[in-house]
């Protein structure tokens, strides 16, 4: 492995999927175990990956790079820090929890494996490029799968389906379904998140062709970029450009995340998509949005993110409070758990606009933490759904009896999104909300109320789920006994708590890979200070700002974070 | 001017493919009369194998670069014809094999089809040789000749009679045009050959001339406002016919413009720019949400066609070296992307027999095959990754955003999210709604063939470019230097791809 581990994280899905084309859908167990080996292989080597990673050394490590095209000045060059590091870690996870959780799927389950591995090797993807193009070229490649996983596998809310229009038409066979707002149908889902996610990602295109434009350097590779760019003071229609492309590109990607009033393609795309798909969609690649626009926005226009970043910490309250309304009052399990996603992305939104250490660090181990909580409540509302055929609260109701095991689960993956101690997300959340408080007191008092709301409804949830009165009409759902129901479930749990109790590697990792990043963003005006972060800024060199010489990333900056060690706690 | 014809046997070298090209087409003519009971298949076969030799002498000039001129200036063969002489052989040689099965539905003259189309190629193949307007009327004529037949071939069904009086009609027109065109250009420069042009004033008469011959090419490669008779001709050919037609004459007329744009009219450019940029908006945003109501496949990927020429058309507005390699890059993407997806659609509609999407329902679990090559074609076409038409599109956004064309790039962005919707409404159908009729779809040999061609085209230039953007760099950069004058075309600032 060594030093082409990051080849293996990618490639192996893609392989796997490869090999599933030749493979008849008549052997379903080899199907599923070609599947899971591949997730496997690519778990494994991100394990690895997640524990090689030398977060004294920092900036990018597992740098391979391949000339792709000479003309566009294109290289497929891959390479992690410390915040791709966590999120490839936290994809792979899913994508094995993922094959797991989708083990039952009888129609066409070869093709249900290949969009899914495709789907998480094109999120992975993202987490490990250093080239703009590539960043592009697997961000939009993770849309198309969504649109058949979705379409093919997902489930309706059964009202939809006896819904006529005027002409007495089935609206889902209508051609104009897509204009028929407030429908719940899969293809509705299914093409609005499509459309919806192109049309946003065509600004972020646009935002990075004007990059390329405007460097001159003829190349897409952000380590150049970062260092040689100069798109600052272009005066373009009444503003200046790096403001025009900080804008394109934030919106671009921020619809993924997603930012307020973007996210209205989200909880309809998380309610239709089967258990497996929900998760990988609500737990990375909604992080591909936030991800994308640090390593786009945050890298290459570090000064203009400092000036406009504020813009997401507005965004980001009502993102908070209006996703943990809906939450509350939506009666569709996966609305919940997807409104909840949405609001809780918000927090990551106001960790990245707070922009230092503290708080960008608890954005990113959010990232990571959401990802497991997320993770864990979609597979069960899955499983609710694969039981009893519906995701109606309101007629669900005790089945803790029929189901043991997953109420306990379930209680767990409460206590986590709502991020109680001896979890990731404690840690994580109590980062942003001490990191952010000196900049934005608040939106820290909105992410508190945000807290109470997650825990008012996902107890109400829980409630409706697993106590009270049960309806008889369900008496024959089953708990998860087999060892393959539960491996999924116990993988996200023992990780959300491993990470919770555990979590000096992981804070060191993420950390490597903020200070660098915050250091360059608040070069000028002096950092932020945090009660715990006070030891931070004398250590921080900054580095010329100047540089021609395009700098090998690992020698960029001493890092901080041996000083600050330890006050993850 | 004078024409030194005074011929060598070594500048005949230069004619070989199109000499052996004609003479293999009376053979087959031949045969097809004097061996009547030959199965018609056999000439297919025939046809193919005379143009897989023609490609292979082509491949062997152009690893050797062999160039020249001949006719006084009036055909050229450099490294860009060469080049799209390629693509159109491929795209015939695809053609003919994805029509074997298709042949059969027409009544009579089912020998003659194949010696038409090869017709057509070889009419093709003169025109993007043509250096000189005269040969550019000559050899767009011939090859249109062939397919007002083609168009029509369907003698029994009226639609595709109609469709063929409409080209017919529409034809004749832009023929007209064209002549006319050209009288005013060689009356007001006294000129023919396109590189002796480069150094005319934009006089009124010039410019209005230039303009017929616009409008005349614009017929030709289907772009709006010339478009009108490109749905119905799609919808009523025999669907190999508006294979055919979807992509060579498209590539041939290419061929012509980036010839007039940047070797005649290099100095124009400043005036030619707007227009362009009309024209390529107006494309893409017409034929585009047009497309979005269309019900019959063969209409829609009609209209997919226009606007894939409204993006072909911004590489060109940008004018420079590296416009020129995107357009060459983006027609080879095209040609795999539609080959391929008109051969998926005569494949279903041999089966079921009929063209209309909604026949698509169901069609992953009638044929995963066909719905998944489908897919990824209509993909490539919309401009996803990893796929052909992806990189085509960026390689095409890239020149522009070079030469600033922001406007252009914008309403293209847009136009990419809009077109998605109507491919995705085709996958909807082939993968999410139920079939009526679960029965299988059979495949014959030689339409898989086709298939596996086009999606190896498509997935290769995807996911590993750089082997043809090397040969379109090199196919432009030949034609740059060989044309003398248009190395001044190229912006002193502009790189020569990379």
């Amino acid at each position: 492995m060594g030093e082409y581990a990051l080849l293996y994280i990618l490639f192996a899905p893609f392989a796997g999927a490869l090999a599933l084309i030749f493979i008849s859908n008549r052997q379903p167990l080899l199907v599923r175990s070609v599947a899971a080996s591949a997730a496997f292989v690519s778990l494994l080597a991100s394990l690895y990956l997640f524990y090689a990673y030398d977060p004294v050394k920092g900036g990018f490590q597992f740098v391979q790079k391949y000339e792709w095209s000479k003309q566009l000045g294109i290289s497929l060059h891959l390479g992690v820090d410390g915040i791709g590091t966590p999120l490839v870690l936290a994809s792979s996870i899913l994508l094995f929890a993922g094959i797991f959780v989708s083990w039952h799927i009888k129609d066409r389950a070869k093709e249900f494996y290949i969009w899914l591995l495709i789907l998480a090797a094109a999120t992975i993807g993202v987490f490990m490029s250093l080239d703009l193009f590539f960043l592009y070229f697997f961000y939009e490649m993770s849309v198309i799968p969504m649109y058949l996983l979705l379409g093919m596998w997902g489930s309706h809310t059964k009202k939809y389906l006896e819904m006529t229009d005027s002409e007495g038409l089935k609206l889902r066979d209508s051609v104009g379904f897509i204009l028929n707002f407030g429908s719940n149908s899969k293809e509705y889902a299914a093409m609005k998140l499509v459309l919806f996610l192109s049309a946003f990602a065509v600004a972020a295109l646009m935002g990075i062709l004007l990059i390329y434009k405007y460097s001159g350097l003829n190349t897409f590779d952000i380590l150049v970029l970062r260092e040689q760019a100069n798109l600052m003071n272009i005066p373009v229609l009444g503003t200046t450009l790096d403001k025009i492309i900080w804008v394109l590109v934030f919106f671009g990607f921020a619809s993924i995340a997603p930012l307020w009033p973007l996210h209205s393609w989200s909880p309809v795309g998380h309610a239709a998509a089967p258990a497996a798909t929900s998760m990988l969609h609500a737990g990375v690649l909604m992080k591909l949005g936030h991800f994308s626009i640090i390593r786009v926005a945050f890298e290459i226009l570090p000064e203009t993110t400092r000036e406009l970043m504020p813009i997401a910490a507005v965004l980001c309250m009502f993102s908070i409070v209006y996703g943990g309304f809906v939450a509350f009052y939506a009666k569709d399990t996966k609305y919940v758990i997807g409104y909840s996603s949405s609001s809780h992305m918000g927090y990551v939104f106001l960790g990245m606009a707070a922009l230092n250490y503290i708080s960008l660090s608890g954005a990113v181990i959010y990232m990571f933490a959401h990802a497991m909580a997320t993770g864990m409540l979609f597979a069960m509302a899955g499983w609710v759904y694969d039981q009893t055929h519906t995701r109606d609260i309101p007629s669900l109701g005790g089945l803790s009896n029929k189901m043991p095991f997953i109420s306990v689960c379930f209680v767990i993956g409460c206590m986590a999104s709502i991020g109680m101690p001896g979890t990731v997300n404690f840690i994580a959340e109590i980062m942003i909300i001490v990191g952010s408080w000196d900049k934005y007191p608040l939106q820290v008092i909105v992410a508190m109320l945000g807290i109470v709301l997650t825990l008012a409804y996902l107890f109400k949830m829980m409630r409706g789920l697993f106590y009270g009165p049960m309806n008889q009409k369900y008496s024959h759902a089953h708990d998860a006994i087999s060892a393959v129901d539960r491996l999924p479930l116990l993988i996200m749990i023992s990780i959300s708590i491993g990470f919770g109790i555990f979590p000096m590697h992981l804070y060191d990792v993420v950390r490597s890979g903020v200070d660098p990043l915050v250091a360059r963003i608040m070069r000028v005006v002096p950092v932020a200070q945090t009660h715990e972060g006070s030891g931070v800024r004398s250590e921080v060199i900054i580095p010329g700002t100047t540089s021609t010489v395009p700098v090998v990333a690992s020698k960029l900056l001493p890092l901080p974070s041996q000083v600050s060690r330890g006050e993850g706690e | 001017m004078t024409f030194s014809l005074n011929l060598a046997f070594s500048d005949l070298l230069l004619l070989l493919p199109e000499i052996f090209l004609t003479c293999w087409l009376c053979v087959v003519l031949i045969v097809d009369f004097s061996l009547p009971r030959v199965p018609k298949e056999r000439l297919a076969y025939l046809s193919v194998a005379g143009l897989v030799v023609t490609l292979g002498c082509l491949a062997w000039f152009d690893m050797n670069h062999v160039s020249g001129t001949l006719f006084g200036n009036m055909f050229v063969l450099d490294r860009m014809a060469i080049f799209f002489k390629i693509v159109i052989l491929g795209a015939t040689i695809l053609v003919i094999l994805a029509s074997i099965e298709y042949v059969n539905r027409f009544t009579l003259f089912r020998g003659e089809y194949y010696c038409l189309v090869v017709m057509s190629a070889l009419g093709m193949m003169f025109m993007v040789s043509a250096n000189d307007l005269l040969s550019v009327f000559v050899s767009l004529e011939f090859a249109t000749l062939g397919f007002y037949v083609l168009v029509s071939y369907l003698r029994d069904d009226l639609a595709s009679n109609e469709g063929g009086l409409k080209f017919f009609i529409l034809g004749v027109l832009a023929a007209g045009l064209l002549a006319y065109g050209i009288s005013l250009v060689y009356g007001e420069t006294g000129k023919l050959v396109f590189s002796d042009m480069a150094s005319a004033q934009p006089t009124p008469g010039l410019i209005i001339g230039f303009l017929l011959i616009f409008a005349a090419l614009g017929f030709k490669v289907g772009a709006v406002p010339f478009h009108s008779w490109i749905p119905d001709t799609y919808h009523g050919a025999p669907t190999p016919v508006t294979t055919f037609l979807s992509i060579a004459p498209k590539a041939a007329a290419f061929a012509i413009l980036l010839r007039i744009f940047l070797v005649a009219l290099g100095t124009f450019k400043p005036i030619w720019v707007v227009l362009l940029v009309a024209v390529s908006i107006l494309s893409m945003t017409y034929a585009n949400i047009v497309a979005i109501a269309q019900r019959n496949i063969k209409r829609l990927l009609a209209y997919s066609g226009i606007a894939q020429v409204g993006n072909v058309l911004i590489g060109l507005a940008a004018g420079t070296k590296m416009g020129n390699d995107a357009i060459l890059f983006y027609l080879l993407a095209y040609l795999f992307a539609n080959i391929g997806a008109f051969a998926v659609v005569i494949a279903v509609s041999q089966a079921i027999g009929t063209d209309e999407i909604e026949d698509y329902r169901g069609l992953s679990r009638r044929s995963p095959f066909l719905a998944f090559a489908m897919l990824l074609f209509l993909l490539s076409l919309a401009g996803v990754p990893p796929l052909a038409g992806f990189i085509g599109k960026l390689y095409i956004f890239v020149a522009a955003i070079k030469e600033g064309l922001y406007t252009l790039i914008v309403v293209g962005l847009i136009n990419i999210v809009i077109s998605m919707y109507y491919y995705l409404i085709v996958v909807k159908q082939m993968y999410i709604n139920e079939p009526i009729d679960p029965s299988p779809i059979a495949i014959s040999g030689p339409m898989k063939t086709v298939i596996y061609v086009g999606l190896a085209g498509t997935l290769v230039i995807g996911i590993y470019p750089q082997p043809f953007t090397d040969w379109v760099v090199s196919a432009t950069l030949m034609f740059a230097n060989f044309v003398g004058p248009s190395v001044t075309i190229i912006p002193p600032g502009a790189s020569l791809g990379g």
